[in-house]
């Protein structure tokens, strides 16, 4: 089996006698977006910051390309691109200028590499402005060319659309999406938006209170979910599911009805509905449920 | 590395830093070339006045110390071990009036000197702390201290770029003090000055100011001597401003810290110059450069020597200290 | 920009680096001696201390023309005259740093210079002449402009001396000094100007008398009536004779009469 990208085990942080990280595990194979979706405060970035070596995990262990963070410091790194709570740019040093300096850096980071980087985050026009006159989106866009430069194989970002507005939210993953579609590289990506990750995200890890209580493929977490269905009368629709297939369903104020049911038996009560009389205008997976089930997962332990 | 280095220089030259210091350099300059200008013409105007109508002659009054020294080098009295600074004065002496220069006027390799001697305690030290203060606390509040230390690079190499480029940009800051000092002095005073003789090299001998080692060197070696103890005190500044930057990650902590550091030191000096603990302090052995006149006040136990270890240790301390601390640090921000 | 300065940048301050280490090692050095031991060479504090105490064994004269010896025969002066009064053996040395015309504050000046801070720390007797150039300068016109510029001179007079003799005193504790007054050479004058005179060695006196091993050597009695012999051929400065009588004066008050 390959090496995955990034092997977290046991890792636990204590800040101020506080243990702010438990005991989380994961790991992140090639090619793949994973999402480190929990509300604010969960250790998301906590737990970020350790696997780029920013700070010291009080336990457990990391490894970048099979290279341990803390033994072996510059091999890891050199795989590994980043924005944690960034974008962070010198203010009084243009764009290009701020890669280049970047691009020292590495041994490896070519004149051409830098603009292939430009490119790829669509900055060649404002490229040689200074930094302290452009907008979020573009300090963003530059944040992600920086960690793009050296050609890494893990890009981690750390809530990368927080601060940008809604065009810029859409162009930035976009851009994220492309990238791993096209190059390949492995993506760990952090949100506080389950919108966010359902777009973007394979699989997604939901953490909360610095525990990892989730830790599944997106379509997966779905799949256990509900069924809408948009119906011109929907309390006949909920008297055949109950009386035909014993479903408890319930009809929400937007007149929708809800019910928890297999996709395998989806065509034969949608045949039912539809013999019956009513009207089918819409059947859906329940979009929402990630959500639901992320609220269900977290709120029970931010009552403690 | 040396790319790390570069690194570091340019943005230190891209913060405009160097161009607030040489601003405040060229007003300070300015500012004390004219205040000199102007005592020594009230001055002359003064021995002008005593002297009746005619001009200030200092050529015949220093003909007549001269007439008198030499008398005196031919007299049985002189005990040998004087006889070497009477002729040091002798050479001095006839290097003005051979070259018709009043060793009063002021000149430009004098106010170089006089401005290093005065500034060396403070003024010196508080545009070191400008350069430097922000040098990693400036990359802490702006965050961008996170993209260093996620690159391939380990933390105590980006620290030690740092420390490289800061010591490059020291020197060259004292570079130009050094050029700002003279030329500006030049267009107020008209002479250079860098030939006269200087005495130099008095030691202390049981607590007491030797003479018989004295030697004469000219202006400018001697500026260059000054100026090298002047870029020795500048970078044990530099280190300890480091230091700050690293412990306190934000800019105006640092400058206060340090600030509150010198001044308070002086005032401790000032104070409590009796507890023999206060000449370990750094404060206290900044002022280097008066062990190379003959003019200073000597301290029991300090000497140029102690000076130097003392603040050497501060440094290194500061430094290894520096180094500890960046390579743990988590970086929260 | 930055690219094309940097190698300059780089040249620029590693070669003043250089120079810089270079000047700190050559401070270093010159400020410890250079070539010269500091072990080898003679140690002031010692000197005093290993030599037989019992009379002066270094004499260091100071002051005007009259410490200077102008009028007496070449070589001599109040300080060899002294010398010969009480070591007939000739192993005293006198170091003389008179300067002729001086006034008190160019004594003053002398005395806190470094290079003659070895001569005062490595003597046993000082012998100050000074304050006549002070008072022969007096400029005025009248009566009332004669004591206001003389008030003034003599404060001046004041300050310097006791400069003078502070700083004697912080470089060496242990010296005898002594203050030669002043006489009048002018016995014609109006009595006004001799109570001047008078005025003047009192100040001289309490200044004395504030420092326990400072002596005041009165000269203004003992020439007032031999003027003719006391004095030297220019009427101002003493004889030959004149020399002998202050020496003996001053060996008479430090040493009595055995
Ligand atoms: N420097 C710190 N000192 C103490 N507690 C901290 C510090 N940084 C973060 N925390 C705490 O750690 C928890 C996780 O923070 P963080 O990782 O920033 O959350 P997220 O990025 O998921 O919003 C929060 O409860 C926060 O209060
Ligand atoms: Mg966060």
């Amino acid at each position: 089996m390959e090496t995955p990208v990034l092997k977290v085990t046991n890792l636990s942080k204590t800040i101020k006698k506080k243990e702010i990280i438990k005991d989380i595990s994961f790991q992140l194979n090639k090619g793949e977006v994973l999402g480190f979706l929990g509300p604010n405060g969960a250790g998301k970035s906590t737990t970020l910051r350790m696997l780029v070596g920013l700070s010291r995990p009080s336990a457990g262990t990391i490894s970048i390309c099979g290279h341990g963070i803390g033994d072996d410091f510059v091999q890891a790194m050199s795989h590994v691109g980043c924005i944690i709570e960034g974008p962070d740019l010198y203010e009084y040093l243009s764009g290009y200028k701020n890669l280049e300096l970047l691009g020292a850096m590495s041994p490896q980071v070519t004149r051409a590499a830098i603009d292939e980087a430009i490119a790829l985050v669509g900055m060649e026009k404002r490229i040689h402005d200074k930094v302290s006159i452009y907008s979020m989106g573009m300090k963003q866009r530059i944040g992600l060319a920086q960690a793009l430069i050296h050609q890494p194989d893990l890009l981690i970002l750390d809530e990368p659309t927080n601060g940008l507005d809604p065009q810029g939210i859409h162009e930035f993953r976009e851009i994220v999406k492309s990238l791993a579609k096209d190059t390949g590289i492995s993506v760990l990506i952090s949100s506080h938006l389950i919108s966010e990750v359902q777009l973007m995200c394979d699989r997604v890890c939901i953490i909360n209170q610095g525990i990892i209580v989730r830790d599944g493929a997106v379509t997966e977490m779905l799949s256990t979910g509900e069924i809408v269905w948009v119906l011109n009368n929907p309390y006949h629709g909920q008297k055949i599911l109950s009386e035909q297939f014993q479903l408890d369903a319930r009809i929400t104020a937007q007149n929708e009805l809800i019910a928890a049911t297999d996709l395998e038996i989806l065509p034969i009560i949608n045949a039912a509905l539809i013999s019956s009389g009513l009207e089918l205008k819409t059947v859906t997976t329940k979009n929402t449920t990630l959500e639901e089930l992320f609220l269900s997962l977290t709120n029970q332990k931010t009552i403690q | 590395m040396l790319n790390l280095i570069r690194n570091e220089v340019t943005k230190l030259l891209l913060k405009k830093k160097l161009i607030l210091i040489i601003g405040l350099l060229i007003i300070f300059i300015t500012l004390l070339s004219y205040g000199q200008q102007y005592t020594y013409e009230k001055n002359i105007d003064r021995f002008e006045n005593l002297s009746g109508a005619g001009t200030y002659d200092w050529k015949s009054l220093a003909s007549q110390r001269l007439n008198d020294l030499e008398k005196r080098l031919d007299s049985p009295y002189i005990p040998a071990d004087g006889i070497a600074s009477i002729e040091i004065e002798i050479k001095q002496l006839r290097y003005f009036i051979d070259n018709d220069i009043n060793p009063i006027t002021p000149s430009a390799a004098k106010f170089s000197v006089d401005f290093v001697e005065q500034g060396i305690s403070l003024l010196i030290p508080l545009i070191i702390v400008i350069l430097a203060a922000d040098l990693v606390s400036g990359e802490f509040s702006t965050g961008t201290i996170k993209v260093l230390l996620t690159r391939a690079v380990p933390r105590w190499k980006i620290l030690l770029s740092k420390l490289i480029a800061l010591l490059l940009m020291t020197t060259l800051v004292v570079l130009i003090m050094g050029l700002l000092a003279t030329l500006i002095s030049y267009l107020f005073f008209g002479q250079w000055g860098f030939d006269e003789p200087v005495a130099t090299g008095f030691r202390l001998i049981d607590g007491q100011l030797n003479a018989d080692a004295v030697i004469l060197v000219s202006r400018f070696e001697y500026t260059i001597l000054i100026y090298s103890l002047t870029w020795y005190v500048a970078i044990v500044i530099a280190a300890l401003t480091l230091l700050i930057s690293i412990i306190v990650d934000n800019t105006v902590s640092a400058i206060g810290v340090l600030m509150a550091a010198l001044i308070g030191g002086q005032f401790l000096q000032f104070f409590l110059s009796d507890w023999p603990i206060v000449k370990f302090f750094f404060v206290t052995n900044l002022d280097l450069t008066r062990y190379l006149t003959g003019s200073y006040q000597p301290i029991p136990g300090m000497s140029l020597n102690f000076s130097i270890i003392t603040l050497g240790i501060w440094g290194l301390l500061a430094l290894l200290l520096g180094f500890q601390i960046f390579s743990r640090k988590d970086v929260l921000v | 920009m930055i690219k094309k300065i940097w190698p300059l940048i780089l040249i620029v301050s590693v070669a003043l680096i250089l120079v810089f280490v270079t000047g700190l090692i050559i401070a270093i050095a010159i400020t410890n001696g250079g070539d010269k031991n500091p072990e080898t060479l003679p140690n002031p504090a010692e000197t005093i201390e290993t030599e037989p105490v019992s009379a002066a064994n270094s004499i260091l004269v100071l002051g005007d023309s009259i410490g200077f010896g102008v009028g007496d025969e070449p070589d001599k002066g109040i300080g060899k005259r002294y010398a010969a009064l009480i070591d007939p053996d000739n192993t005293i040395t006198v170091a003389n740093l008179s300067v002729s015309g001086a006034i008190s504050a160019d004594l003053a000046a002398l005395v806190a210079a470094p290079e003659n801070a070895a001569f005062i720390s490595a003597a046993d007797l000082v012998i100050i002449s000074i304050g006549g150039n002070d008072l022969s300068r007096l400029q005025y016109q009248d009566a009332l402009s004669l004591d206001v510029t003389f008030q003034e001179t003599l404060n001046r007079y004041q300050e310097s001396l006791e400069a003078t003799i502070s700083r004697i005193r912080a470089l060496n504790p242990e010296a005898q000094i002594a203050l030669i007054g002043l006489y009048n050479p002018y016995p014609d004058q109006d009595p006004q100007k001799s109570q001047k005179l008078f005025e003047w060695n009192y100040q001289t006196q309490l200044i004395a008398a504030a420092d326990n091993k400072t002596a005041y050597i009165p000269t203004d009695e003992a020439f007032k009536y031999h003027l003719q012999t006391y004095l030297a051929t220019d009427q101002f400065h003493p004889s030959s004779i004149g020399y002998q009588v202050i020496a003996e004066t001053l060996d008479r008050i430090l040493n009595g009469i055995d």
